[in-house]
């Protein structure tokens, strides 16, 4: 039995470490892989010191960490004060209710509730950014509050009752006796909440999701951005450094703990020996000694640590590597204005492995040419869709965003855009050729710059597919390589393929159009392995799907990093999408001359070529198809995918690129996305589906309703369990 | 017996009286008004903010029930699973010598202070097909598993993140139980199996109430786990609010907020109303 | 005449509209050593704490040197109180709890200094001023809690049931103890205890409470001899208290007998408690006995025996040095002195029989007391 029990134990810390130990491991492999161990090297946890936006999120992390377990410490030690002084039971009983509500609540209802009251109230108050610092800050002493409470009240239950008493009558008014002694005497159950609170803060992602702005980007969200894409280790090495140091901190307070025992046991040890002591002289007839005597000798040596220094010890580490790495990441980057940039992910040059950190050179060329402090605020989203979703609420503010052309479209009929000055974008003329000027989307040429364009492909995996397959949209729809094909996850894109296979237009207006792309993506659905955006990297090159269509920069990227057994390859169907992505300011703008400066900048030769470089998508800036270094480092193969020779740029746009639709279709579309997403049958033939699905309903019903009179039945066994108990 | 044991103070001071006072506001500005919110968003349309049924129907849809019943059934299996692998760790945990409990315990609560996010971003890397563990199976000559993207892959992220929120409660009720009540037992004639069904089982109930809430409510309302190891027919409650949020479809996302919070709350308010309020302090440290 | 130090004046205080405290008065003097003796309920704690200022009087005044403090907060009183488990700053190492009244008061740290290793001193702790008090035994904790007390000069401490959490060999030597400080300081101490031997051997003054009222108030000597009431007879020492009949001064009738006694002034034939103290019973042969009756049984206590007679259906307990066999018949005999007439009271027929006695239902029925702590 005991060999098992530890066997046991030890089966499921096996289980709880596995992926910590996986992540740890990883963190030290040479290759970019988080699943194929290349060799030994500490590259990640350079990088890691390197990336200025993991860096400055931890900073945010830490900031908002300390201020809001501080917050929620005061509050809620006072609250546990008041509560364990109230005497009206239900009273107490109330405030005990309305505690522990997060607590009870689940975290995403939390979030999202808070954040109908921000947005709401910022609505009302007219502030420009409903989300920031500061609507953070409230969740998180929000959700804190509780975990403090919960930790200091008993504190306050066990506490002798007489000790404020006993400090009132050696003279101490009420509020002396409060500060000297009862609070010194909860003293480890603040610490103890405290702690709780700073590393739930820290760690918390689903609350800061629906209440963080863009000014402030804490670690897990971005973490949370980061995973979306290709993770890279150093990620890894961010947890691995993060685990290490909770692990001392977890050693040196329990160290404490332990200090505490030894010293009672000692005690205990002191005072049997007394016992047994004078047991001893009385049976040897002699009257016992004096007991202080006794005492003297027996309690051990002074050793007058009180019992929580270690806390604050470990309490005080927390903070001096709080304030170091601020100050270090404030003396790096003390800056002033900031620009906040919402892009795509992996759409800008970032510095990885060589290549130029646009952003950071930005801000060099901002301090050394027109002597100000910019600091780039860069986020990402995942999809125009995301994007237009953030701009719409007007929860957040933005200065520089690069969406797509039927979005921008979109954007500027909404009134959403700002008119550029092109006074400040001096390199326009030169950079933007003839043929990206005037297009559908701004014929006027004032609200966009285009950044990059390009097409949509078919990628797959030569090793799986078979060539014979390939050459058209049917690929993906070959239940040959059922669970292997990944889809779009953004309705524009998705019911793109679903139109182009059919052969029908994609801007149409035509509902049945629409409808039948519908039922070609629900016939899809069963064989797909995922629905995904920027994952697409991570599942492709590792061989983990087998078949997407894609952005054909994109492929070029996945090419260069995929796994050894995986050999992508990448084809244009007849028909596919164009597209052109621009640099816009969106209205409420904080620096709309900054922004144009910095849109002027992204055009400039070298972030250009830089930004064409790591994105690998054709570049409509001249300057950039004319570098020769460029089209050297590009490769010919690469440049034949990104810039196909007799290509009718203009006519082939104008045929396939997506167009704004009017409010009624894309309206249309959102709700047949829904359906399409929330679709669920794992059978793909057709004809069964009418006479399958209803029986599915029914049956889920009935046994939910079946599964929700069990646990009432449990519930209720319960209770009259513990009523017989409370009458005995 | 008589009130002259009461040493309650003759008269509250002020302080007394009104510490609780920001906390109650705090908690009614910022839980209270909130969840009104999510009521006034749930039951009027987005158009002109007139009452609408509507939100709170289209949760009643084929569709939407067949999402939730998914939901409840994974949960419902993580929390099963949490609560057969959690129940006899705890026990076996708490019968070890205090110094090892200890350690045990900082072992247990270490993976839970690494982000959470990593952890199921790197249970992914685990499962997934070209994964380590199929590496490794591959390594010794097993046919690769094909688990990422199915229901079952959600479910080991759910007991795998969640795991300790189990084990913690069944401990810290465990712990304080008296071992002399097990010798008690045995010696009025249990056996081992008796012991555990009249003894400890009735004993660390209130634990095992908590630590069921504890690991049904976020594995019900999760969109991570299922983002990352889940597959397109793999979609829970969670992603649909996520995903109605990131479409700003904000009456939507607040009638199934609604709906799923009034279910949870009534049905933990009920459980909790009659466990040990005590229990909850100090759960995780 | 000694100075009035405290007055209660016709004092009330209900909890929940449960009386505790009616009509108490009570006067302490200067330099006195008084005890507030009771079972558990009696409102002796009250008392205390009212003198204390942790509670105030629902009605009446308590005086301080003739000034009314009713509303007067506890901690401007100069009053200092040890506490029943007492109540040590788990934070604060001995110097520090010592030192306490000392640094709210902002007494020069040198002074303070000076006087705490006076008060170890005095309290016999000397070298542990830097010691962690939750390591202290609790001996040791109670010196500290009386210390931090005394350091400062209260004109008057309250103690309440200080000794209660001790062993009984470590109570008796603090017993000794806290008698010596207070001889040596004259402070004035107020004891709450609901220990009659302690309260005996120690008090200056005992007022004996029962049900929130005040039974009777006096020295030792007099509580003991000359209780006023069933209640007091019963709670101070064992006593055979018996229903009799005053039939003219002097002369009492009781257990079908007439005897002899030292009192009078009562109405001829009064119904009246007699109160016989088991010591004072002498154990005689059958024929030389004024009654008879049967051994029911017979325990050895040390100093003496402890006899248990059936005489007449009323179980006497008698304390004899000489043995008697259990089962044999005895005769008892009483002298005048040792017979105490008292008032009938409200008390009357609840207390005296020893038909139910043990020792340890006596010890039982302070068990719950710990346990509302």
């Amino acid at each position: 039995m005991k060999r098992f029990s530890k066997i046991y134990i030890a089966f499921i810390l096996l289980i709880l470490f596995a992926p910590i130990a996986v992540m740890a491991f990883f963190s030290f492999n040479a290759g970019e892989s988080t699943a194929v161990f290349t060799g030994f090297s500490l590259r990640w946890y350079k990088e890691l010191f390197r990336n200025s936006n993991i860096l400055n999120a931890l900073k945010n992390s830490l900031i908002l960490a300390l201020t809001s377990s501080v917050l929620a410490t005061v509050i809620g030690t006072m609250a546990a004060f008041g509560i364990h002084h109230t005497k009206n039971k239900k009273v107490k009983g109330a405030i005990m209710g309305i505690t522990n509500v997060p607590l009870m609540n689940p975290e995403i209802i939390t979030g999202i509730s808070m954040m109908f009251l921000f947005v709401f109230v910022g609505g009302l108050i007219g502030l420009s950014t409903k989300l920031n610092f500061g609507t953070m800050l409230i969740a998180h002493v929000t959700f804190s509050l509780p975990y403090v409470i919960l930790n200091v009240l008993p504190k306050f239950r066990q506490m002798d009752k007489s000790l404020p008493e006993a400090a009132l009558d050696l003279g101490c008014t009420p509020l002396q006796s409060f500060f000297k002694v009862q609070l010194p005497a909860v003293l480890p159950g603040i610490l103890t909440g405290l702690i709780m609170s700073f590393t739930l803060s820290l760690d918390d992602f689903v609350i800061s999701y629906f209440t963080s702005g863009t000014d402030f980007q804490t670690l897990p969200i971005l973490i949370y951005g980061m995973t979306k894409k290709s993770v890279k280790p150093t990620l890894y090495a961010l947890s691995a450094l993060m685990f290490l140091i909770i692990l001392v901190l977890l050693l040196i307070s329990n160290r404490e703990k332990s200090t505490a025992e030894r010293m009672e046991a000692k005690r205990l040890k002191a005072e049997k020996r007394r016992k047994e002591a004078i047991l001893r002289a009385q049976k040897s007839g002699k009257a016992p000694r004096k007991e202080k005597a006794d005492e003297t000798k027996a309690t051990a040596p002074s050793h007058n640590r009180p019992i929580y220094l270690n806390k604050i010890i470990a309490l005080v580490c927390v903070v001096a590597i709080i304030i170091t790495a601020c100050v270090a990441v404030s003396i790096t980057s003390r800056q002033t204005i900031t620009l906040n940039v919402y892009n795509w992910g992996e759409y800008i040059s970032d510095g990885y492995d060589g290549s130029l950190d646009v952003n950071r050179a930005f801000e060099e060329y901002c301090k050394n040419e027109l002597g100000m402090n910019v600091k780039v605020n860069y986020l990402t989203y995942d999809s125009n869709e995301d994007l237009y979703a953030k701009l719409s609420t007007e929860a957040v503010s933005y200065d520089v965003i690069i969406p797509s052309d039927y979005m921008i479209a979109r954007l500027a009929n909404e009134g959403l855009l700002e008119e550029l000055d092109f006074d400040n974008i001096p390199n326009y003329e030169e950079c933007i050729g003839e043929e990206f000027r005037g297009l559908y989307y701004d014929p006027e040429n004032k609200y966009s710059v285009p950044y990059t364009y390009g097409m949509v492909g078919v990628i797959y995996d030569a090793n799986i597919v078979d060539e014979a397959d390939t050459g058209d949209w049917d690929l993906m729809w070959n239940s040959k390589y059922s669970g292997k094909i990944l889809q779009f996850n953004n309705s524009r894109d998705a019911f793109g393929t679903a139109i182009y296979k059919l052969g029908l237009d994609v801007n149409t207006t035509d509902a049945a159009a629409w409808d039948a792309a519908l039922t070609e993506l629900k016939a899809q659905k069963p064989m797909l392995k995922k629905l995904v955006m920027d994952e697409i990297y991570n599942m492709m090159e590792t061989g983990e799907a087998a078949i997407s269509s894609y952005y054909a920069g994109d492929y070029l990227t996945m090419v260069d990093n995929q796994a050894e057994n995986v050999d992508l390859q990448f084809y244009y169907p007849e028909n596919t999408n164009l597209f052109i992505d621009a640099m816009c300011i969106p209205k409420g703008a904080q620096n709309k001359s900054l922004a144009e400066v910095y849109i002027n900048f992204m055009l400039s030769r070298e972030a250009a070529v830089a930004n064409a470089e790591y994105i690998c998508y054709a570049s409509p800036n001249s300057l950039v198809r004319n570098d020769e270094t460029y089209i050297e480092d590009m490769g010919e193969e690469a440049i034949e995918i990104l810039y196909p020779e007799d290509f009718d740029f203009a006519k082939e746009y104008d045929a396939n690129c997506y167009k704004d639709l009017d409010p009624t279709t894309k309206e249309y579309i959102n709700n047949l996305w829904n359906d399409y997403k929330l679709y669920h049958n794992t059978i793909p033939a057709e004809g069964e589906e009418e006479s399958t699905s209803p029986n599915v309903t029914w049956l889920s019903i009935t046994i939910l309703i079946l599964f929700i009179i069990c646990i009432v039945t449990i519930v209720s066994i319960i209770i009259i369990k513990r009523r017989k108990k409370h009458k005995i | 017996m008589t009130g002259a044991r009461k040493y309650n103070g003759p008269r509250r001071s002020a302080l007394q009286r009104f510490a609780a006072a920001p906390h109650i506001a705090w908690a009614v500005l910022f839980v209270i008004a909130p969840l009104i919110f999510v009521a006034y968003y749930a039951f009027t349309n987005s158009a002109d903010g007139s009452f609408t049924m509507a939100n709170i129907a289209a949760f009643f849809t084929k569709e939407y029930l067949l999402i939730f019943w998914r939901s409840v059934k994974l949960a419902f299996f993580a929390t099963l699973i949490c609560l057969l692998l959690g129940y006899p760790t705890a026990y076996f945990i708490s019968r070890c010598k205090p110094g090892t409990q200890k350690i045990l315990i900082v072992l247990l609560m270490l993976p839970m202070w690494t982000n959470f996010l990593i952890r199921t971003y790197s249970i992914m890397t685990l499962l997934q097909d070209t994964g380590i563990l199929n590496s490794l199976l591959g390594a010794i000559g097993i046919k690769p598993l094909s688990i990422i993207g199915t229901e079952t892959a959600v479910v080991i992220g759910m007991v795998y993140d969640y795991l300790p929120y189990m084990i913690l409660p069944i401990y810290s009720v465990m712990s304080k139980m008296d071992h002399r009540l097990i010798e008690a037992a045995s010696d009025l004639g249990c056996n081992g199996f008796q012991v555990l069904k009249k003894v400890i089982i009735p004993l660390s109930i209130s634990g095992v109430i908590s630590g069921i809430t504890m690991v049904f409510v976020p594995s019900i309302s999760t969109f991570y786990i299922s983002q990352k190891l889940g597959g397109p027919s793999t979609l829970l409650i969670g992603d649909v609010i996520e995903q109605q949020y990131t479409a700003s479809n904000y009456n939507m996302v607040a009638s199934l907020s609604f709906v799923l919070m009034v279910i949870l709350i009534v049905g933990l308010a009920i459980v909790n109303h009659y466990t040990d309020s005590d229990d909850g302090g100090g759960m995780l440290i | 005449m000694k100075k009035r130090l405290i007055e209660l004046k016709n004092i009330s205080k209900a909890f929940d509209g449960e009386a505790v405290l009616s009509n108490i008065d009570l006067y302490i003097h200067d330099h006195e050593f008084m005890t507030l003796l009771g079972p558990s309920g009696c409102g002796k704690t009250t008392t205390l704490r009212i003198i204390g200022g942790f509670e105030t009087p629902d009605e009446g005044d308590v005086y301080f040197e003739g000034e009314r403090i009713n509303d007067l907060p506890a901690y401007k009183r100069h009053v200092n109180t040890v506490f029943q488990k007492y109540a040590l700053f788990p934070h604060l190492n001995v110097f520090d709890n010592i030192a306490f009244g000392l640094r709210i008061k902002k007494v020069k740290e040198d002074v303070i200094r000076e006087k705490v290793s006076e008060m170890l001193s005095l309290v016999n702790l000397v070298g542990f001023e830097k010691k962690n008090v939750s390591l202290l035994s609790g001996g040791q904790q109670q010196r500290v809690a009386i210390a931090r007390a005394l350091i400062n000069e209260p004109e008057v401490l309250l103690l309440d049931e200080p000794l209660g959490a001790l062993d009984l060999k470590l109570r008796k030597d603090m017993q000794v103890e806290l008698k010596n400080i207070q001889t040596k300081t004259g402070i004035t101490f107020v004891y709450v205890t609901h220990d009659q031997e302690e309260a005996l051997s120690m008090s200056d003054t005992v007022v004996v409470m029962a049900n929130g009222k005040i039974q009777q108030i006096g020295t030792p000597i007099d509580i003991y001899n000359e209780p006023v009431n069933a209640f007091v007879a019963d709670f101070i020492g064992e006593s055979n208290i018996l229903d009799g009949v005053m039939l003219k001064d002097f002369c009492v009738k009781f257990a079908s007998h007439t005897f002899d006694c030292l009192d009078k002034g009562f109405e001829i034939n009064e119904p009246v408690d007699v109160v016989v103290r088991p010591e004072d019973v002498d154990v005689v042969p059958v024929e030389k006995g004024m009654l008879s009756g049967l051994v029911t049984s017979v325990t050895f206590k040390g100093v003496h025996y402890e006899i248990i007679v059936d005489i007449d259906g009323f179980k006497w307990m008698i304390q004899s040095t000489d043995y008697v066999a259990p089962n044999s018949v005895i005769g008892v005999y009483i002298e005048p002195d040792a017979i105490h007439i008292m008032k009938k009271s409200e008390f009357s027929n609840m207390f005296g029989d020893y038909s139910t006695f043990s020792d340890e239902m006596d010890h039982l029925s302070e068990v719950p007391e710990e346990d509302e702590e």
